[in-house]
């Protein structure tokens, strides 16, 4: 390693993220996180951040290309990166760096937190006292099937009666696709009326949301943190459209991903 | 999936739902999250961006397309060790096959686009 600011050869500082000042280090009792020791509190003069003593030889710009292609080590990363995110949730805001962000040392992490520590304590007070919640919303197509006075399948179906049933069934297709775009957006737009902030992703697939139903919304909505406007803004929509097969998933607290800006704009 | 124990139960589920108890953050929420939201900052260590970029986009092909690609004879994702896993679509496969024979439906037929 000839980098001289290097300071232990083969280390380098995960960053899971920054907190304010007034952060508790209690909140991280427990907390995993990468690497053997625990979380390290690295503090700076208007911010604090959130690091781990990890190995190069994981960590490494050759290693980490390979071990981000690897589904097992990908998913115990982001784990333990949101954990880590999460226990500081619960004590403070924190602002979600995206996954690996890797300094060689201390040093240099102390360096990003004095060029940005002024940004940062602005977005901290910014998202200070709110959270991330997720709402997914998805339909039940046999529910939603039902509901439109769909028949069901004859045991036996005579060769028209199966004709018939296939044209009703395309026609059911094109008016479930209508009710998925109108019933995604009328959705968002409500939970968004009870959010300080809001913001709608593209629905998954089924096949990586785990469940056979279909996604017709995967919102993020930045909501304060005691208020329970949005799950009443959900059970609201649930008994809207429930009736139709649509069903509603809330997760979080999250940290404020989807609300801290992309870029870090200069100071 | 499995993923350890987990201490932290402050996930909400809403209203009924098939999975029953706190669950975990589902896998897929997460790793939106982690590798394409969140601040990026430069770090020492330069994992380029188009290489998360590209994770992101293959876990959305992953298995956007995987039935639809495996009923055409296409299966480059099983040669890949990041996109092969497990039974899972097979799992998945028959879910939907009994869940379809429950509602009465004809198999679907998945050579059609599913629309956006």
């Amino acid at each position: 390693m000839s980098d001289p600011r290097a300071p232990l050869p083969g280390t380098a500082y995960y960053t899971y993220g920054v907190v304010p000042l007034d952060f508790s280090s209690a909140a991280l009792d427990g907390a995993q996180g990468l690497g053997e020791r625990p979380v390290e509190i690295v503090t700076g003069e208007k911010a604090a951040a959130l690091t781990s003593v990890v190995s190069l030889d994981e960590f490494g710009e050759e290693p980490l290309r390979a071990n981000l292609n690897d589904r097992d080590w990908l998913e115990r990363a982001a784990r333990a990166h949101e954990e880590v995110l999460e226990r500081a949730l619960a004590d403070a805001p924190v602002i979600p760096f995206r996954l690996c962000t890797v300094y060689r040392g201390r040093e240099q992490v102390l360096e990003l937190l004095s060029e940005r520590g002024a940004t940062f304590a602005e977005l901290l007070d910014r998202l200070r006292g709110t959270v991330e919640l997720g709402v997914k919303a998805y339909l039940d197509r046999a529910r939603f099937l039902e509901a439109a006075g769909a028949a069901p399948a004859p045991a036996s179906p005579s060769g028209r009666e199966y004709m018939l049933r296939r044209q009703r069934e395309r026609t059911l297709d094109e008016e479930r696709e209508q009710f998925k775009a109108e019933c995604g957006r009328s959705s968002h737009e409500r939970l968004a009326a009870v959010a300080l902030a809001a913001q709608a992703n593209p629905p998954q697939p089924p096949e990586v949301s785990g469940r056979t139903d279909e996604m017709l919304l995967n919102g993020a909505y930045l909501v304060e943190a005691a208020h329970g406007a949005l799950a009443d803004a959900v059970a609201e929509l649930e008994q809207t459209y429930g009736p139709r097969g649509v069903s509603y998933e809330l997760t979080g607290p999250w940290p404020p991903y989807n609300f801290v800006p992309r870029e870090l704009a200069e100071t | 999936m499995t993923h350890g124990d987990r201490s932290l139960s402050r996930r909400v589920d809403s209203g009924p739902s098939p999975r029953g108890g706190v669950a975990p953050a589902q896998l897929a929420d997460v790793l939106e999250r982690v590798l394409d939201k969140g601040i990026v900052v430069a770090g020492d260590i330069k994992i380029n961006l188009l290489d998360i970029e590209l994770l992101t986009v293959k876990l959305r092909l992953l298995i956007a397309s995987a039935d639809k690609a495996k009923e055409m004879g296409i299966d480059w994702w099983e040669g890949d060790p990041f996109l092969k896993r497990g039974d899972q679509n097979g799992a998945l496969e028959d879910r939907l096959r009994r869940l379809e024979a429950a509602a009465g439906l004809e198999p679907a037929d998945r050579s059609e686009p599913s629309g956006e």
